[in-house]
């Protein structure tokens, strides 16, 4: 409602320029909006999973159930399902209305990146350390796991020739050193796009779990991969030290249009600094796609890019520690991004000045003097009855009260009247105890992790051993605010 | 209205909050620094021990006495000015001429009264729900007024109500007031659900978080405290951080923000999750009187005795419109529409006002209500017959009045639909629900009382205005018992002691 009165020239901002906000709780290590961008969840080193709500800068709910660091956190479409990953071998997915685990999915190894289907919530992929990457359906309690194929696609022999056994071994073996590092759903969830350990780019089949497509983008390791909110732009960041944007075709088209054979994936740009060779740390996409966001390695700053010619337009200039995962709201010009050292959340966005003549409605504010034209009769005095009765009289509008404008419609339907995380005030209830306490007049002090904490439902065994890591390294701190 | 013993009055009247809106009443039409400087010195003046001591007062072993022979005298006399019903009385004086035009429009479904080949109209249009436009059929024609009747008089309150609100889902009515207490009503029985008590003085406004599991009161003693309707207990957290009384609350959509405006001028943001104030708004120069959030929670409005109206946006915290009338008359009460397009404020010159906010323009004056004093409160509702779609759709404007009344104004026409006689003093609050598919308006005063109106279908208006028939009506059976159940009222008032538990049934009376 407020956009028909906001300065136009702020709405056009298009990429935040300041740092406003440092939000703490924990060291944080991963962040993700929600879909509606009311939401931020971060994941910490000990476990614990925080999720701020933006609009307040508190904290909204706290989900404990992990005992190592959080590995990546991916949120339901509708905003009430959250699925987190951690170095403890285990996905969890919590049910934010009232922070309980809806399923824990144990592995066999620790887990790089674990994604939500972007439809249903039951369905993730999961990329393993040093293992195959697995599709997950948890629809019911027992977990079913569905290995993916690391390997590239190889071009099917043709008909009547000889495959030489040799030349197969070979690629077998070549094959088995692929591992696949990144796995993440495409817009509709219909196909899951890999990124493997030798710089290639997978493209599986959700369905039947085949690959149809593979390309070799880099020699690098796939590191992280994005894609755009239109779903066709794939942003990938790789140990060459080059971020690269491919443009995908439209998977959706399919058996339709288009064959597999025909997919092309196109490297749009790649964005790197020549001169330093600097390594980055995390990459995202803006709201729109039009920019690109890192955080570099051993650096402060945050690069942004934009897309249209591929140049560097804002370097954000950060606290002075390196900056770690970095996420752009989804639709405000605003960035997150984690301090390496002290697990600070910061955030940047546009701070606008307050316009005065908002504060004087006589006033206006212009530009270079104007001789002011009085009117005919502008101080001609009349009664003062006759002065309302005429106002009365004027007012013979038609006022529309009540029907809504129909603007929301270029919003998803399902991320506008998203799900709202519930309003805890009982810290009993909820955990949302801070982490810093007040001792003094502007003194205070974090708050020891293990006091005060109850374990959730199970793993008591675990939740100690934390609760007690934490102690060891919590306790003695002192910060002030 | 006899002027009431003053011990009667509501505490605000002798509070420094209400003597200088007091002031500023009178002093309308003086001259603006004359206004400030009454204020000004009232606000100096006052000490914060009075409205305690005072608060203290009634629950001293002498005053109930006093309060309860003056407080049954003053029923008796009331009940006498008021009969023989005082329901039927805006109803007789129109529909004794449309008797029997409304009597056939009721099997339409329509409650026009104008003309009868518009009647013909309407039955053609209820037929089909959605005119088809080729033909250009007239358009149906409206309601010209409303039909709301008293359901429920909730007594229980000991001093005057300031603040009525139903549930996010109709279910309830909170309701609180001078005697520092809330009280949670059914709405479909008028039962005392639970009193909630713990405010240390006169407690000014309300407001349930949009879940409907808390009630925040916003009190004379600065603080803004949190009930849970569940568990009925307060919130551990005291919402504590204004200089001076709390005037009046709203929740953001979402409930995590909580805006207040105080009489120590400054409009705070509460962050609800850690009670603790998020933002403070430069707001006014001028003691806050009214708050509103708007429907998507973007726009924050606000309104002082200064006589400026505020919008602010809730994400920068920063002031992007101020609406000004002319005169300059103190604004007590503010109300974003319920599409947000527009602000109702409420002014002490007697008018409500309609603002277009984004041209800042007012677009129509509401007026035939009292309005010099007090902060009146009122709300946005619908009517007409649900299946019938109206372009733009029917709304109404309703507003308490201080002599008694509540008025219904149609947005568009701004003539009144109907004028609620019940309430012996002013009314302080309205409010308006849906329950069950039943159109419902709460109100609370003076006068001590929480009263429910339910608004009766056509069918049943032709029994209430005819003379003859109205001593077998409902409504006068219930005339002649409810001074008994006001005595019992009364005696409950005086002998109960003031931090009483849940006493319902007496306390109700069904109409």
């Amino acid at each position: 409602m407020n956009l028909s009165l906001v300065d136009p020239f702020i709405l056009a901002q298009e990429y935040p320029d300041t740092l406003t906000e440092k939000l703490s709780s924990g060291h944080a290590t991963c962040l993700r909006f929600n879909h509606s961008g009311d939401y931020l969840a971060s994941g910490r080193v000990d476990g614990t999973v925080v999720i701020f709500d933006i609009e307040t800068n508190g904290v909204a709910r706290k989900l404990q159930g992990h005992t190592r660091q959080i590995q990546s956190l991916s949120w339901s479409r509708d905003g009430r399902y959250l699925l987190t990953s951690s170095q403890d071998w285990k996905c969890i997915l919590w049910d934010l209305e009232d922070g309980s685990r809806v399923r824990t999915v144990r592995f066999e190894a620790p887990i790089y990146i674990a994604e939500l289907h972007p439809f249903n919530h039951l369905l993730f992929v999961a990329s393993l350390f040093e293992d195959q990457p697995v599709l997950v359906d948890v629809s019911s309690p027992k977990p079913i796991k569905r290995i993916l194929p690391s390997a590239p696609l190889r071009p099917q022999p043709t008909n009547g020739e000889e495959v030489d056994p040799a030349v197969a071994a070979k690629q077998a073996a070549q094959d088995a050193k692929h591992s696949t590092c990144v796995t993440i759903f495409t817009a509709f969830g219909n196909h899951i796009i890999a990124g493997s350990s030798k710089g290639w780019i997978n493209i599986i089949e959700t369905e039947t779990c085949t690959t149809i497509h593979s390309m070799r983008l880099c020699n690098g390791v796939v590191i992280l991969m994005r894609l755009a909110s239109n779903g066709r732009d794939l942003l990938v960041n790789s140990s060459d030290r080059v971020i690269r944007t491919v443009l995908m075709p439209d998977l959706s088209q399919l058996g339709i249009d288009l064959e597999p054979s025909n997919i092309k994936l196109q490297v749009e740009h790649k964005f790197q600094d020549v001169v330093n060779r600097l390594s980055w740390n995390h990459v995202t996409f803006s709201s729109t796609g039009e920019f690109v966001t890192a955080t570099t390695f051993m650096n402060p700053d945050i690069y942004v890019w934009e897309r249209s010619h591929g140049s560097l337009v804002k370097i954000l200039e950060g606290p002075r520690e390196e900056l770690g995962v970095v996420e752009w709201h989804p639709s405000r010009p605003m960035v997150v991004a984690c301090g390496l050292e002290s697990g600070c959340v910061y955030t940047w966005s546009i701070v606008s000045p307050q316009k005065w003549s908002a504060l004087a409605p006589d006033f206006g504010e212009v530009e270079e003097n104007v001789e002011y034209m009085e009117r005919e009769d502008e101080f001609d005095v009349h009664p003062a009855e006759q002065v309302h009765q005429r106002r009365l009289d004027q007012e013979d509008e038609e006022p529309d009260a009540v029907t809504h404008d129909t603007l929301k419609s270029a919003t998803d339907p399902d991320v506008a009247d998203g799900f709202g995380v519930p309003v805890l005030l009982d810290i009993s209830d909820s955990e949302s105890g801070e982490d810093i306490v007040t001792v003094g007049p502007g003194t205070m002090r974090r708050r020891t992790p293990g006091g005060g904490r109850d374990a959730v439902n199970g793993d008591t065994e675990k939740d100690t051993r934390s609760a007690a890591n934490g102690v060891s390294r919590g306790s003695g701190r002192t910060r002030r605010r | 209205m006899p002027t009431p013993n003053p011990r009667r009055r509501d505490p605000r009247a002798q509070s420094p909050v209400e003597s200088s809106s007091d002031e500023l009443a009178a002093g309308s039409d003086h001259e603006e620094a004359e206004r400030r400087r009454a204020s000004w010195t009232m606000h100096k003046g006052f000490t914060p021990q009075r409205p305690y001591q005072q608060e203290r007062q009634f629950t001293g072993s002498e005053s109930p006495d006093e309060l309860a022979v003056d407080a049954d005298e003053y029923w008796r006399g009331s009940r006498r000015r008021r009969s023989p019903s005082p329901i039927k009385r805006p109803d007789s004086s129109h529909e004794g001429q449309s008797h029997d035009e409304s009597e056939v429009l009721a099997e339409d479904g329509m409650t026009n009264v104008d003309e009868t080949h518009d009647n013909a109209a309407d039955a053609m249009s209820d037929r089909s729900p959605t005119p088809v436009p080729p033909p250009s059929p007239p358009p149906p024609s409206k309601p010209d007024h409303l039909n709301y009747k008293e359901k429920f008089v909730l007594r229980g309150h000991l001093r005057g109500v300031s603040a009525v609100q139903f549930s996010p889902d109709c279910s309830m009515i909170a309701s609180a007031g001078a005697d520092a207490a809330i009280k949670v009503w059914s709405t479909a029985t008028g039962r005392l659900i639970y009193t909630f008590e713990g405010h240390l003085a006169g407690i000014s406004t309300l407001a349930w978080s949009p879940d409907g599991q808390w009630i925040a009161s916003g009190s004379d003693d600065k603080t803004i405290r949190f009930w849970n309707v569940n568990t009925l207990k307060p919130h551990t957290k005291n919402f504590v951080g204004h200089h001076n009384y709390v005037y009046q609350i709203a929740f953001t959509p979402k409930g995590n923000i909580l805006i207040s405006g105080s009489y120590d001028e400054a409009v705070f943001m509460w962050d609800v999750r850690r009670a603790r104030v998020m933002r403070s708004l430069p707001a006014h120069s001028d003691p806050v009187a009214g708050i509103d959030v708007v429907h998507d929670g973007t726009l924050i409005v606000s309104c002082a005795l200064d006589g400026l109206v505020r919008v602010w946006d809730t994400h920068s915290g920063q002031c992007l419109r101020t609406l000004v009338h002319e005169d300059n008359p103190p604004a007590t009460c503010v109300k974003f529409s319920p599409n947000g397009k527009y602000i109702l404020a409420w002014t002490l010159d007697g008018c409500v006002r309609l603002w277009n906010y984004v041209e800042s323009r007012v677009i129509k004056t509401f007026q035939g209500h009292v309005n010099k004093k007090y902060s009146l409160s009122g709300c946005f509702g619908l009517y007409g017959p649900p299946d019938v779609k109206y372009t733009p759709p029917l709304c109404f404007a309703v507003s308490g009045s201080e002599d008694g009344a509540i008025l219904f104004w149609d947005l568009v026409s701004k003539n009144t639909l109907q004028r609620l006689e019940g309430h012996t003093d002013v009314v302080l609050g309205v409010h308006t629900g849906k329950l069950d598919g039943k159109r419902l308006v709460v109100s609370c005063g003076l006068d001590k009382t929480v009263r429910v109106w339910e608004e009766a279908s056509e069918d049943e208006s032709p029994v209430a205005p005819g003379i003859a028939t109205s001593d077998a009506t409902p409504a006068e059976v219930n005339g002649q018992e409810t001074p008994a159940h006001d005595e019992d009222g009364d005696d409950a008032m005086a002998d109960a002691p003031p931090s009483g538990d849940a006493t319902p049934a007496e306390d109700v009376t069904m109409t």
